[in-house]
């Protein structure tokens, strides 16, 4: 039987609503005492009564929706905060990556940062130097090593702090999200990186939204939904339930004003609604139907030009496509509110669930306004008039079901 | 190694054998504040010695010639130099581990590590300092040419003694400060008082020879006060502040004591306040 690595056992954490509230001259004094004695807000528990067990060289994945306590559980376990109560052992060295670079110095060398970030994820200065050479090749600003980091273009910088993640050696790993950041061709290089941890014989625990990345790397997940175990087992069951029943109100149009997933306020979706031809609400559409997605949304500064971006899942996490307007249309996303449609030709996507997930960017230079995971679904059903109509009756196997020419020899 | 975490388990001290598997991190912590104090200064490490050199002329200034303090006689830049290099450190270390908690917020937020790290590092960097002073002190005993006292080496406990309250005071405003943010307003302002309501730059028997002996007590709680009176009784021969030193060394003592234990407590929720 495989050695016990992460026992967890009623693990809970409260948190006090709002913040310290200090004085305000423009009070009158007795609401300011008032303020002052009262004290802290109301407490609300963002995860509670989790329980769970990792064997040594299980890849567990943990799942659930923006809010769920994702996050709180992977700061609880890296010990960044304490639980409120309960208890949970890890056996064995403990690194966790909840961004790359941490601690990262803009005025220091790349060479004093790899020193710096290295010893903060917990390796030893001896260590580091072992490796260094490695990391620096690995990273490839081998030409920069010497030039502070704020020199460094943002990509040049992720890839310098993911080598030195890449180098660290720990039983246990926690990763969150890490993932999300960075190109394609770097994600690419850190999804084959925690393959090999994985196929060492070492344990992760790896938080994701991206469903199709987690159903390749994980063996068992744990699905959380307000704070509380959905559900635990083999990773396409847990999967399947969570975009079955994340988003079973099949709302057409939704008001997203109020979701509290944001990293900055300069930006802010407001609305999302399924659209056909005519601009009028839909919940379902059909395979041979041209519709669209229409999101509404608000910008609040001036300086910046937030895009929407949008990116088309299946039901079993499958990454469909991505989308943006384009860097020339940029320019129109001054400040206000603006509503853009994003057609999805007909006869493209197959038969089954769509997710879409919305996300707000400003790409130059490029910050990540808002992102909102399998917002909105729609069905899209099956039509005896598609020219690829399956003779058989049955669900064509493929992501998308476009009309391919077939040229017959003669 | 193995992780045991559990919510009604406390702790009283800091984990000393997880702080010395860390070790590294407290020397790379200081290192990296070296690196960045001077980056893109056109004077760089010169600053070290600018900072000493101006205060010493302004107290021979204002104490040596125009007040005129008592020194036995001693020319006042050297007694005055004594009393900038211990404080200097002082305050540099309280006001630097005292907000540094806060500067490292992001990492705090992210990542593990024992915290109590970030403040004690701040100790080392303040050595930089204190070494230019220490210099600039030889450079005065030379030009005067006075020699030190014989129970020189005696001046080192008492650094030791600057050193833990120094790191006292630090760590609990560092820990203070999370809950409470008013404390970074206060800290520049405590620092003036202290440099006038310590024997810096005159003797402590100025202040206490009309004081009643509780009095006396009350002055020497203050842990810098009898620990820079016997930094310059060891070093120049002035001013001997007698039993009243074993006061403010177990005061000192007491401010690190109490600090471990109360950063302990804020470590547990400091993510969550940050």
């Amino acid at each position: 039987m495989a050695r016990r690595m992460i026992t967890v056992q009623g693990i809970g954490k409260q948190y006090r609503l709002g913040g310290v509230r200090g004085i305000d001259p423009r009070d009158s004094l007795k609401s300011n005492i008032q303020a002052i004695l009262r004290g802290r807000g109301k407490p609300f528990w963002a995860i509670r009564n989790i329980d769970l067990t990792v064997d040594e060289g299980e890849v567990f994945g943990v799942i659930g929706r923006n809010g769920a306590g994702k996050s709180t559980l992977l700061k609880v376990l890296s010990r960044i905060t304490v639980p409120t109560e309960g208890r949970f052992t890890i056996e064995g060295k403990l690194s966790s990556l909840l961004e790359v670079g941490t601690g990262f110095h803009p005025d220091l060398s790349g060479r004093d940062n790899v020193y710096l970030n290295g010893t903060i994820l917990g390796m030893r200065r001896a260590e580091v130097k072992a490796k260094f050479d490695e990391i620096v090749e690995f990273s490839g600003v081998a030409p920069f090593i010497d030039t502070p980091v704020k020199r460094y273009s943002s990509g040049q910088k992720v890839r310098l702090a993911f080598a030195v993640a890449a180098h660290l050696e720990p039983e246990v790993l926690i990763i969150d999200e890490v993932l999300a950041v960075g190109d394609m061709e770097f994600q690419r290089k850190s999804m084959g990186k925690m393959k090999d941890v994985a196929s060492n014989g070492r344990t992760v625990i790896f938080v994701s939204h991206n469903m199709g990345a987690v159903n390749s790397l994980c063996h068992r997940c744990i699905l959380l939904d307000q704070g509380g175990v959905e559900m635990t087992g083999p990773t396409t069951e847990v999967t399947k339930r969570y975009l079955d029943r994340g988003l079973t109100e099949r709302v057409s149009r939704i008001d997203v004003s109020d979701h509290p997933h944001q990293r900055d306020d300069k930006a802010k979706l407001l609305y999302l609604r399924w659209v056909d031809q005519d601009h009028g609400t839909i919940d379902q559409v059909r395979v041979t139907e041209r519709f669209g997605l229409e999101i509404v949304h608000e910008v609040r500064s001036s300086t910046i030009r937030p895009q929407p971006v949008l990116l088309l899942c299946n039901e079993n996490g499958d990454q469909i496509l991505s989308s943006t307007p384009g860097l020339d249309s940029t320019i129109r996303y001054e400040k206000g509110q603006h509503t853009t449609t994003v057609w999805i030709p007909a006869d493209l996507l197959n038969v089954g669930t769509v997710y879409a997930t919305v996300e707000l960017v400003t790409w130059l230079p490029f910050q990540p306004h808002q992102r909102l995971d399998n917002i909105m679904s729609i069905p899209v059903l099956d039509d005896i008039g598609s020219p690829t109509f399956p003779i058989t009756n049955q669900r064509l196997d493929g992501i998308v079901r476009p009309p391919l020419e077939w040229e017959v020899g003669r | 190694m193995r992780i045991d975490v559990d919510a009604r388990r406390w702790q009283w001290l800091p984990d000393l054998r997880e702080m010395i598997a860390y070790r590294d991190l407290f020397l790379v912590l200081a290192y990296r504040d070296l690196q960045v104090r001077y980056a893109q200064t056109v004077l760089g490490i010169v600053w070290a010695l600018v900072q000493p050199m101006a205060t010493l002329l302004v107290m021979t200034l204002v104490f040596g010639r125009a007040v005129g303090v008592d020194t036995d006689g001693l020319p006042y830049p050297l007694f005055a130099i004594t009393g900038i290099s211990a404080w200097t450190y002082f305050a540099f270390v309280m006001k630097e581990s005292g907000g540094s908690l806060i500067a490292s917020q992001e990492m705090v937020r992210k990542i593990y590590f024992p915290r109590l790290l970030v403040p004690m590092s701040k100790s080392a960097v303040g050595l930089t300092d204190l070494l230019v002073a220490l210099l600039v002190m030889v450079a005065l005993f030379f030009y005067y040419g006075i020699a030190p006292q014989e129970r020189i080496i005696l001046a080192a406990l008492y650094l030791i003694g600057i050193v833990i309250s120094a790191l006292g005071v630090g760590i609990w405003i560092s820990a203070l400060t999370i809950r409470y943010r008013d404390l970074q307003h206060v800290v520049p302002f405590a620092i003036q008082i202290g440099l006038f309501i310590t024997p810096v730059a005159y003797t402590a028997r100025t202040v206490t020879e009309r004081l009643p002996e509780w009095l006396q007590a009350v002055y020497f709680l203050n842990p810098m006060a009898g620990l820079i009176e016997g930094y310059r009784w060891c070093l120049i021969g002035v001013g001997d502040p007698g039993g009243w030193c074993w006061l403010s060394f177990a005061s000192s003592l007491v401010l690190l004591l109490t600090s471990f234990i109360y950063f302990r407590s804020m470590e547990r929720v400091v993510a969550d306040l940050i």
